[in-house]
C-alpha cells in the first residue's frame, strides 16, 4: 500500500494536478470575453488594477465588508494554509533549514510555535466553516454535499498532520530522506517510512491536489481571472 | 419572436440545454462564474431581494444554479461524474419558474462588489432571460417595452408632435417661473451637444429637464444644444431582456441622429442604464465603429460648471432634508458618484448621505428593467424594495434625488404603497428649483414633490 501512495501516485498527483490546472488556465483565457464588466470604484489606471486583484486574492477586502464573520473565518484558514505549506518545505529537504539557520533563526522554535499555532488555527477555521453551512440558513441551502466533502477531506487531512505534530513522534530525517529520494527517482535507495498517519496523511492530500482541477477549490488560480474581468477600467 | 404555444416541451428542453452547454465556449466570464462558486452565501448575505425575503428561490446562487446545475451535468468532468453530489442536475422543463426567478433579480452587480472572487450574477441572470427571450418567453410587459421601443425610438410610443407639445409646455412652465424666455431646442443641426433623456424626464418627472435648459442658459449656451424629436428616450430594454440584437437595434438611431445632427457630445440625461449601454458598451465597445462625438453625462458636466464658479444658487428654495440614492447603472457600473454630490450640495440647504452609498449602495428594488413591471408590483414593495425603504428612513429625508427614471417610478409606488412622507425626483429637479438667474431663482413654489 505504501509503495502505491509513495511510489506511483505521487507523480500521478502531479501529472493530474500540473496538466489539470495548466488545462484549465489555457481553456480560460482562450474563452473569447466580447467588452468589459468593470465595476465601480476601479482601481487608478496603470499599476492600480494588478495591486488591486493581488490585494482581493491575498486579503479579501470585498468579502471584509460583505460578511466579516466569514472573512475572519476565511481569512485566518488561507493565511494558516499558506504558512503550513511553506513549512512543509521543510519536510522536503534540508535546504531551508540551513538557510534559516543561517539567519540565526532557531527553526525547531519557530516551527512548533509558528507551526502549531497554524495547525491549530486552520483545524478551528475549517471546522468553522463547517459548522456555518449547517448553522447559517442562507448557506445551508446552497450547501452541495461536495461543498461539505471537500471540507471533511480538508479536516482529516488537518487532523492526521495535527496528530504528527502533536501526537506520535514524527521522524523528520526518514521523511526527508523519501522525499529526497523520490525527487530524484532514486528509488533503489530509498526507505519508506513506516508511519500509518504518515501515509494516511499523504495520501489524502494527494487525494485533494487531484481533485483541485475539477473543484470549486480551483479557485484559488481563478480569482485572478475573475477578479480582473470586473476590474478592468 | 415565435409564439410560445407551438413550441413544443422537448423542443424547449433542447434549447435551453443547448443554450447552456454553448456557454463552454464563451463569454469568459460565464465560464468561470459557472466553475468558481464556492457557495459561501455572502452574495445572498448582500442581495436585496434576499434580504426582503430570505427564501430558496431568492437565494442568488440558486437562481444562478438554474444555469449552472445544467452546465454541470453536460460540461463539467465532476459535474458527470459526481452528479447532483456536485449539485449538478438537470433543466427540469419548468420555464415558468425560469422566468419568474430570473425577473426577479435586480441586476445591481451588488453582490459581486462583495463576492470573494467578483462573482456578478447579474450576468448570469442576462444569460437566462436571454435563454427566455429566445423561446418567446420574455414576461410581456418587457415585450411591449421593447417593442413600442423599437417602433418609435422611446419606451412611452410618444410621438414626435406629443414630444413638441410636452416641450412647448416646459418652455411656458419656465416662463412662469422665471418670466423670461428660456428655449429647449428641438432638431437643431450643428448645435454641440445633443441632450439624450430617459423620456420620463420630458413627460413624467420633466424638472431634470427643465434644470439642464437653465444650466444651458445661465452658460449663454442656448444655442449649443439640442433635443431630437425622433430620438428623446435613452431607455434600452435590450440590456433588460438579454437581447443583444434588440438592444443593439435601439441603439443604433441614436447614433444616427447623433451624428446627422452632427453633434461633438451625445449628452446623456439623468438616466443609468442608458448612460451605461452608450458609454460603458457602445463606446467602450466601439459597436459603430470610431464615432465623430463623445458620449458625456449631465451630471459630470453642470458638476464642473459649478465647481467652476459659472453658476448661483439659492439654497433657501430647497430647505428639505435631501438625500440622494446611487441608482446601481450609475454607481457601480458607470462610476458617477461624486458629480450628482456636487449639485446637491450645492443647490440643497440639507444633504444627507444615506449608508452605505455609492458602490455599496442597495439597489432601489426596481433594477434590471423590473421597475416597469406592474405583474410584479408587490414582490418590488415587499420584498425588493424593502431594505431601501428603511435606508431612506433612516436619512429621515423627505426628498430622494435620484438620476433614474426605473429608480424614480419603483420610488413613487414605494412612497405610495407603504404611505411614506416623502417625496422623489432628479437631480438636476433641485437645481432647476435653486438655479438663480439674472439674480434670483425660480418663483413657482407649488411643487407637486
Amino acid at each position: 500500500m505504501s509503495n502505491l501512495i509513495g511510489l506511483i501516485l505521487p507523480f500521478i498527483t502531479v501529472l493530474i494536478f500540473v496538466i489539470g490546472m495548466g488545462y484549465r488556465f489555457y481553456i480560460w483565457t482562450k474563452t473569447p470575453q466580447p467588452g468589459k464588466m468593470t465595476l465601480f470604484p476601479t482601481p487608478t489606471p496603470g499599476g492600480g488594477t494588478f495591486i488591486s486583484i493581488i490585494k482581493e486574492s491575498f486579503f479579501f477586502p470585498g468579502l471584509f465588508k460583505g460578511d466579516r464573520s466569514l472573512w475572519i473565518a476565511a481569512w485566518v484558514f488561507h493565511a494558516s494554509l499558506a504558512l503550513i505549506i511553506l513549512g512543509h518545505l521543510r519536510v522536503f529537504s534540508g535546504f531551508f533549514d540551513r538557510i534559516l539557520i543561517n539567519m540565526g533563526v532557531d527553526v525547531d522554535l519557530m516551527s512548533s510555535t509558528g507551526g502549531g499555532a497554524a495547525g491549530i488555527l486552520i483545524l478551528i477555521t475549517a471546522i468553522w466553516l463547517l459548522l456555518r453551512r449547517f448553522a447559517l440558513r442562507r448557506v445551508r441551502e446552497i450547501s452541495n454535499a461536495s461543498d461539505f466533502l471537500a471540507l471533511l477531506l480538508v479536516l482529516a487531512i488537518i487532523f492526521t498532520g495535527n496528530s504528527m505534530r502533536f501526537g506520535e513522534h514524527f521522524d523528520l530525517e526518514i521523511t526527508r530522506n523519501y522525499f529526497a529520494h523520490l525527487f530524484t527517482f532514486s528509488f533503489a535507495e530509498m526507505t519508506l517510512p513506516q508511519s500509518g498517519i504518515f501515509w494516511t496523511h499523504f495520501f489524502l492530500v494527494q487525494l485533494l491536489i487531484m481533485y483541485i482541477p475539477f473543484s470549486k477549490i480551483l479557485h484559488f488560480g481563478g480569482i485572478f481571472f475573475t477578479q480582473s474581468l470586473i476590474q478592468k477600467s | 419572436m415565435s409564439d410560445e404555444n407551438t413550441i413544443s416541451h422537448e423542443k424547449v428542453r433542447e434549447e435551453v440545454i443547448n443554450a447552456i452547454k454553448a456557454i463552454d465556449n464563451g463569454p469568459q466570464v460565464l465560464k468561470l462564474y459557472m466553475e468558481m462558486c464556492a457557495r459561501c452565501g455572502t452574495c445572498a448575505e448582500q442581495c436585496p431581494v434576499y434580504y426582503g425575503e430570505p427564501t430558496k428561490e431568492r437565494n442568488p446562487v440558486l437562481r444562478s444554479d438554474l444555469i449552472r446545475s445544467t452546465f454541470k451535468k453536460h460540461t463539467t468532468i465532476a459535474g458527470k461524474l459526481l452528479g447532483a453530489l456536485d449539485g449538478a442536475g438537470d433543466f427540469d422543463g419548468d420555464m415558468e419558474k425560469w422566468v419568474t426567478q430570473f425577473y426577479e433579480c435586480t441586476g445591481c452587480r451588488r453582490c459581486a462588489t462583495f463576492c470573494p472572487f467578483g462573482i456578478d450574477n447579474s450576468v448570469i441572470t442576462r444569460k437566462g432571460r436571454a435563454i427566455a427571450d429566445k423561446l418567446g418567453l420574455t414576461p410581456d410587459t418587457m415585450k411591449s417595452v421593447v417593442k413600442t421601443s423599437l417602433e418609435t425610438h422611446n419606451t412611452d410610443g410618444a410621438s414626435p408632435e406629443a414630444f413638441k407639445s410636452a416641450i412647448d409646455f416646459l418652455e411656458e412652465e419656465m416662463k412662469d417661473e422665471h418670466g423670461i424666455d428660456i428655449k429647449i431646442p428641438v432638431d437643431v443641426e450643428g448645435a454641440e451637444f445633443f441632450y439624450v433623456p430617459p423620456s420620463g424626464d420630458v413627460l413624467v418627472n420633466p424638472e431634470a429637464t427643465t434644470g439642464i435648459a437653465k444650466v444651458f442658459y445661465v452658460l449663454g449656451m442656448q444655442d449649443n444644444w439640442t433635443m431630437s424629436s425622433k430620438c428623446f428616450d435613452g431607455a434600452n430594454y435590450g440590456l433588460f431582456t438579454g437581447n443583444d440584437t434588440d438592444m443593439k437595434a435601439d441603439n443604433k438611431p441614436y447614433v444616427d441622429e447623433a451624428i446627422s445632427l452632427g453633434s461633438k457630445y451625445m449628452f446623456m440625461g439623468e438616466c443609468g442604464h442608458a448612460y451605461r449601454i452608450m458609454k460603458m458598451m457602445m463606446e467602450k465597445g466601439k459597436w459603430w465603429g470610431d464615432l465623430p462625438f463623445k458620449v458625456v453625462n449631465c451630471m459630470e458636466w453642470t458638476a464642473d460648471q459649478i465647481e467652476a464658479g459659472r453658476l448661483e444658487f439659492d439654497k433657501s428654495k430647497n430647505p428639505m432634508p435631501v438625500t440622494y440614492h446611487d441608482p446601481c447603472n450609475f454607481g457601480r457600473s458607470c462610476g458617477i458618484v461624486e458629480d450628482p454630490r456636487v449639485i446637491l450640495k450645492a443647490t440643497c440647504q440639507d444633504f444627507r448621505e444615506m449608508y452605505p452609498n455609492r458602490g455599496e449602495n442597495w439597489c432601489c428594488g426596481g433594477g434590471g428593467g423590473l421597475s416597469a413591471m406592474d405583474d410584479i408590483h408587490d414582490f418590488r414593495m415587499n420584498v425588493s424594495g424593502r431594505k431601501k425603504m428603511e435606508q431612506v428612513k433612516d436619512t429621515g429625508a423627505k426628498y430622494v434625488a435620484t438620476a433614474c427614471s426605473n429608480c424614480k417610478r419603483q420610488f413613487m409606488q414605494l412612497i405610495e404603497y407603504h404611505k411614506a412622507d416623502f417625496a422623489v425626483g432628479g437631480v438636476h429637479d433641485m437645481l432647476s428649483r435653486a438655479i438663480m438667474i439674472n439674480g434670483k431663482a425660480a418663483e413657482r413654489i407649488d411643487y407637486e414633490s
